[in-house]
């Protein structure tokens, strides 16, 4: 654990210096959190016939308009919200494999006294824990955007409330794991790290297939959705960290790992 | 220290190692030489621990070094074949990262930080980005990167590749000092002078062991010798004679030089020399042209290729 952390500290400052790895970040959360949830829950037409009717269908006749409009949004946020722990790790666990790659020091990094299990575990925390504080700053900068605004608008606080903290603290990190151990995996049969980056982009495609079907009304997320969201993926986890672990296998990273 | 019992492996249908087995002891160097693709860097990774054998079996300071790959891999220092540095970091903090995983005293480590940095000169550009060294800095940081935690084992793949003359020769006293200092070396080399000039023992390695020899037996594992007569007066009108002593295999002159080929020496010397007194040659020389290890090396890989 104390090598994994070595590992991390290391890693954690370069991820700092990095800019193509913090720069969209930064955009990306200042979009999501503040700019969106801010442009739309201002200026969102709470009296329009058509979103009315609209919220209507979702939450059916006898539901209290203004409330529903807030509570329709707040799904849609927590799936734009989880692109964010999707995002982090696809732009840094590959960064991280690729430049040891890059620089050969993998070999002599394996030659010292470190277990491969720590070198794994310090690569998933590079990679885990700036998305999971990423993520989660996110979800408290957007919950007092909204709770400012809803308060104003029509008078309540809608968070924090379950799905919300289920989707920041269980299936945020769940994602940004899944992601982070993703990426690893393809990263070692790359040498390109724009290629492994964007095979990172293409996992979180699901989220954007779930974020076009609540805009298009077909889809709505609720308890039930994000529990067995939580089961799925939190069930895929063991598989693709046994599959990590063999692919972090010493002889696997000097012999079948594809290096420049 | 070391010891390799019949070791080999295997890549899919690849033999990349044959049943090798060899012993060095401690402060001993051997040289490890052979063509592209001997299996020399298969070799070092196996005794480094950073990938298992097919077959054998590897002692390492009388443990098996894959069931005990953690203790080996503390007391053993790898320089490899490309250097292999953070380029973005400094020289201090690439080492101080790569020393950090070594159980040692954190003030021993800082002090021995310094000492490689400033027996390789790199102190001074200490807190510069390891990008901006030159590739002979990068392999002197490589090599401290190697020693800082005091190895008692030393894998070295091609230690004065990309340094001036200079840095070559102040790496290689270097390494005989460690002798000093009880470190046993596998030394990985293309450089032949260097690998005889530094090596106790030589291993020449093609998939299997070709030749496995203390230096100086080494020079003695062919059967006719090389000599060479000078003398004062032009050699030609002796060659008739020398040829027809026993154990003469070839002669050749050149001016006032005769080459020789001989079959036991400590018999046939004395024979020329008698034959040349008696014949009236004034005899300037007469010396054992000792092979160098380049010639020996070539030999040996030839012969195996022709087998």
């Amino acid at each position: 654990m104390n090598n994994a952390l070595k590992i991390f500290k290391k890693e954690a400052r370069e991820v700092l210096r990095n800019k193509n790895i913090w720069l969209p970040t930064l955009a990306v959360s200042l979009i999501f959190s503040i700019v969106m949830p801010l442009a739309i829950m201002m200026f969102a037409d709470i009296g329009d016939e058509q979103a009315r009717e609209f919220v209507t269908n979702i939450f059916g006749e006898g539901a209290n308009i203004p409330v529903a409009m807030i509570e329709f949004m707040l799904r849609q946020f927590i799936v734009f919200l989880l692109l964010i722990p999707a995002m982090v790790p696809s732009l840094i666990a590959p960064a991280s494999i690729i430049m040891e790659k890059d620089s050969r020091t993998l070999e002599p990094l394996l030659a010292t006294p470190i277990k491969t299990s720590e070198l794994l575990l310090g690569k998933t925390l590079t990679s885990l824990i700036p998305s999971f504080a990423i993520s989660t700053l996110n979800f408290i900068i957007l919950s007092i955007n909204i709770n400012i605004i809803a308060y104003v608008r029509v008078g309540i606080l809608p968070l924090p409330n379950i799905e919300w903290l289920v989707a920041a603290f269980i299936l945020s990190p769940a994602i940004s794991f899944i992601i982070t151990i993703l990426s690893i995996i393809f990263s070692s049969k790359t040498t390109d790290v724009r290629a492994a980056q964007g095979i990172g982009s293409t996992i979180i495609f699901p989220i954007y297939l779930i974020i076009g079907l609540q805009v298009a009304g077909l889809f709505l997320i609720n308890y039930l959705y994000l529990f067995i969201g939580c089961i799925v993926i939190i069930g895929v986890c063991p598989l693709l960290l046994r599959i990590a672990v063999r692919t972090f296998d010493r002889e696997n990273i000097l012999t079948r790992w594809k290096m420049k | 220290m070391i010891n390799v019992q019949g070791v080999s492996k295997r890549f899919g249908a690849l033999l990349a190692v044959d049943d090798i087995s060899f012993e060095v002891g401690q402060s001993e160097i051997l040289g490890l030489l052979g063509p592209n693709g001997a299996g020399k860097t298969t070799t070092i990774r196996m005794l480094s621990t950073l990938i298992a054998p097919t077959s054998g079996k590897i002692i390492i300071d009388q443990k098996d070094a894959h069931k005990n790959n953690y203790h080996i891999r503390s007391i053993t220092g790898l320089l490899t074949e490309t250097p292999g540095m953070y380029e973005n970091i400094s020289a201090q903090a690439n080492l101080a990262y790569f020393s950090s995983f070594y159980d040692i005293e954190p003030e021993k480590r800082e002090r021995n930080i310094e000492k490689f940095l400033r027996m390789f000169g790199l102190w001074e550009r200490r807190d510069e980005q390891v990008a901006t060294y030159s590739k002979g800095m990068k392999q002197k940081l490589a090599l401290a990167r190697a020693l800082v935690h005091e190895p008692k084992i030393l894998f070295l793949d091609e230690p004065t590749s990309g340094l001036d003359p200079e840095s070559s020769r102040m790496v290689r006293d270097f390494l005989i000092s460690l002798k000093e200092e009880k470190t046993t070396v596998i030394l990985c080399t293309h450089n032949l002078t260097e690998a005889s000039t530094l090596s106790d023992k030589v291993c020449i390695l093609k998939k299997k062991i070709i030749k496995i020899a203390e230096m100086d037996k080494l020079k003695d594992y062919k059967e006719i010798k090389q000599a060479e007569v000078v003398l004062l007066e032009n050699s030609h009108r002796y060659l008739a004679l020398i040829n027809r002593i026993e154990g003469v295999i070839e002669s050749k002159a050149q001016g006032n030089r005769i080459k020789l080929s001989i079959e036991n020496p400590h018999i046939t010397n004395p024979n020329i020399l008698l034959r040349l007194i008696e014949a009236g040659a004034r005899i300037i020389y007469f010396n054992e042209v000792s092979e160098s290890l380049e010639d020996i090396y070539l030999d040996l890989v030839r012969d195996e290729k022709d087998e």
